[in-house]
Formats: C-alpha cells, structure tokens, sequence
C-alpha cells in the first residue's frame, strides 16, 4: 500500500515542487524571466481544457469515456498548476495574485487525495467482486464486505463535497486576477 | 445541508476577498509598492494606467508636464541645483516615460522592462552636441579643446577615450606610467620627460650637447618613443616635423 498508494501521492506533490524550482531557477539563471509571465496563460488554457472531465462527467459533451478525461484530467491539471507555480514564481507582490496560487496547491493536493480515494475504492470494489466469483461467502460476510464499500464510495463522496468548493475559490481568485492584469497591464 | 454551508462559507470569503480588491488595490493587485514620491496616488490605479492599455504616458504628464521636467516640480516649485539644469526629457525623441521609469520598482519582471538610458533616445541636433547636457572637464587640457567631444570619446562611454597616445608618443615598457608623471598637474595640453629620475636635464643636455642640439624640452619632436633607432632615424631622415 505504502509503494503504490501512498509513495506515488506524496511524489506528484514533490515532483510538482522540485519541478517548479528547477524551471523558476533556469528562467533566472538564462535571465529569461519574462517567459514566466506567458507560463501563466499556458498552465491557465491547460487546467480550463482538463475541466473537460467536468464536462464528460455531466454528459454535456459525448466524445471520450469518463476514465480517459478522468486521466487527462489529472495530467493537464497537474502540469498547467505547474506552469503557473512557474508564473508565480517566489515573488510577494500582489496578495489576491498569491491567493489565487495557495487556493491552486490546495486544489491540487485535493485532487491528489480524491485519484488516491478513488484508486482505494476502485481496488476495494475489485477484490470484492473477485471474491464474489471465487468465494461463496456467507450472508454476514457479504454485508460486512457491502457495507466497508459503501463506507468507501461515502468517502469518495465527501471528498467530492470539499473538492468542488475548494476549485470555486480557487476559479474565483483566478479570475480575479486574470481580469486585473487585462485591466491594468498594458498588452504591447 | 453540510455542503451548502461549506459553499456559503466560501462564497462570503470570496466576496469579501473581492470587496478588499477594491478598498486595497495597492496591496491586493499592485505588483509592487509604488516610488516614495507617488505614496499619495497610491490607492489611484488610474491615476496612472489606462483600462486595458497598462501605464500610459498620457497620464504621466498630467501632473509632469515635459517642459518642466528637471526645472520645477509637479506642484510648480523651482527646484533649487546647484549646477545649471540641463534640459534633457525635452530633447528626447519620444516622449514615452514609461519605456524608461517603472512607479513599481520591486518586482524583477518591471526591473527588466525599463530601458536604459542610451544617446540614441535624444533628438539628432543635440546629440552631437555633447556639452548640452555634460560640462567639460575641468582640467587645462579639456578647457583648452574647442572641438568635437567625440573625436576622443564615444557615446558609449566616457572612458577609456578614443584618443591614441601613440602617435605622439608610444607608451610601452617603463614608459606605461601615471599621466602625471610627464603631464605635471594633469595639465594634458603639456608635458616634460624630466618627471622621472632615468631623465635629468643636465644629462640629457650633456648627451644632446655633443649633437649640437640644445632645445631639450620638446622630446618628442626627434623621440616618438623609447626606441633610440627610431628617433635616429627621425633625427637623419625628416628632420624636424612638428
């Protein structure tokens, strides 16, 4: 569990850190820090396009099964949070532009937790259902099984609860400070 | 029930986030604190930027008009100098301030988009005219030159001038020294080989003596360097050629 639950959840949340520094620390080293500020639309386009699963989820559009853009989901969100980490860099400017990142890493870290609740559900419910075809279990057995599922899918189903309110503020603050940077920021 | 007080919650953050955008835009979406000068105006985004167009120059010269720049300040004062003012933002090309100074000096990106000064930005006709904006050296050499500053030094840079020693002397081995050495009190408009102890006048007028040649004190008309075939030459060849 540790090796193939655990370890991989807390290196997506490393990779994306060491990954941000390393890309921040180059743009220094080359003295191309401008490129940082275009980073910004780039990881912006990719976590809107993996908003797709969103979509796919709530059958407002048709192409694609729900575990592809489930996957894609996670990849575009995860890289475009990494172009923005990169856009953000280590600076302390504008507050709302740092709240907009801090609301973004909690929404990643959410995202993290619900693929490990989700991958747990998804094994849980596949070894009962082995177990159902191989085994002949008992009545008392298959409700204790029946009832530890629907504690998982219960679970799953608060993370739900949390991470959609959590990718609210994360949009709000977003666009906030999308829409002061085109109100004050002079595009020549 | 639980999620829409979650979501409640929420949004009265949100809202209050966004209402503090508009009470504190200095803190909340300024890049930057703004110059000391500009603490005033702090709160003002517009007073300097235009919707959708960033800072614009338009606005920089509603309180700083061009022709006052340097001569008084936004609120009509002199401003006391204790050299002549010279008149430089009115000779520019362009009047685009922005091109040059950031009010939010901290963040490296605005670091970055200011440009430095170059001579290239000042009109034509007073480009070339070097002592417009620069005063001349106070030493007897520069006060004494009523040429072109830039037959010697370039816009570039003021130093290392463009000027070469070695046609009127070659300056190479113990002959690399200070320029005081032979320009006593930096006076570069003359200059004396006595200035270090290899050369004295009664020895150099003794060696000379035998030539026949007495005006010892303008060496470089035969010695255009330390190298005595050279100056033989000269002395058998051109002759005098100063």
């Amino acid at each position: 569990m540790l090796s193939r639950e655990v370890l991989p959840f807390y290196a997506s949340l490393a990779a994306l850190a060491l990954l941000s520094l390393a890309f921040d620390a180059l743009l220094h080293i080359v003295d191309r820090v401008w490129i940082g500020r275009y980073l910004g639309i780039a990881g912006t386009l990719l976590i809107i396009f993996s908003f797709g699963y969103s979509l796919r989820k709530r059958r407002l559009i048709k192409s694609g099964t729900t575990v592809r853009w489930l996957r894609l989901h996670e990849h575009l969100a995860w890289a475009g949070a990494l172009l923005i980490l990169v856009h953000a860099g280590i600076h302390f400017n504008a507050i709302l532009g740092w709240l907009a990142v801090w609301a973004m890493l909690i929404n990643v870290g959410s995202g993290l937790t619900g693929k490990y609740l989700l991958e747990r559900a998804r094994k849980r419910l596949e070894t009962e259902r082995q177990m159902l075809r191989d085994e002949g279990l008992t009545a008392e057995q298959l409700e204790e099984r029946l009832y530890l599922d629907s504690l998982t899918f219960d679970v799953v189903k608060q993370w739900r609860s949390v991470h959609f309110p959590i990718t609210l503020a994360f949009a709000v603050l977003a666009l906030a400070h999308i829409i002061s940077i085109f109100i004050f920021w002079g595009w020549k | 029930m639980k999620r829409s007080w979650v979501l409640s919650i929420i949004a009265i953050n949100l809202i209050a986030l966004i209402a503090l955008v508009f009470v504190f835009p200095h803190l909340m979406i300024s890049p930057g604190p703004v110059i000391p000068a500009h603490a005033e105006i702090a709160t003002d985004c517009f007073a300097c930027h235009r919707q959708l167009r960033g800072a614009s120059p338009d606005r920089c010269q509603t309180c700083h008009v061009v022709n006052d720049i340097g001569i008084h300040t936004t609120k009509g004062i002199t401003i006391p100098k204790d050299k002549p003012t010279v008149a430089f933002h009115q000779q520019l090309l362009e009047q685009n301030c922005v091109a040059c100074h950031s009010d939010h000096v901290g963040p490296k990106l605005t670091q970055h988009s200011r440009k430095p000064f170059s001579h290239a930005l000042i009109k034509m006709d007073v480009r070339n005219h070097c002592t417009s904006c620069h005063a001349k050296p106070k030493n007897n050499f520069h006060q004494q030159i009523q040429s072109d500053c830039q037959q010697c030094h370039s816009v570039n840079q003021w130093q290392p001038s463009t000027f070469h020693h070695d046609p009127f002397f070659l300056l190479d081995g113990d002959h690399n020294a200070a320029c005081a050495t032979c320009h006593v009190d930096n006076d570069l408009s003359h200059y004396t080989c006595f200035g270090c102890h290899e050369h004295t006048p009664a020895n150099i007028r003794t060696e000379h003596a035998e030539e026949g040649i007495h005006n010892i004190d303008n060496c470089v008309q035969c010695h255009r360097s330390a190298d005595d075939k050279e100056s033989e030459a000269r002395e058998g060849g051109e002759g005098d050629d100063d």
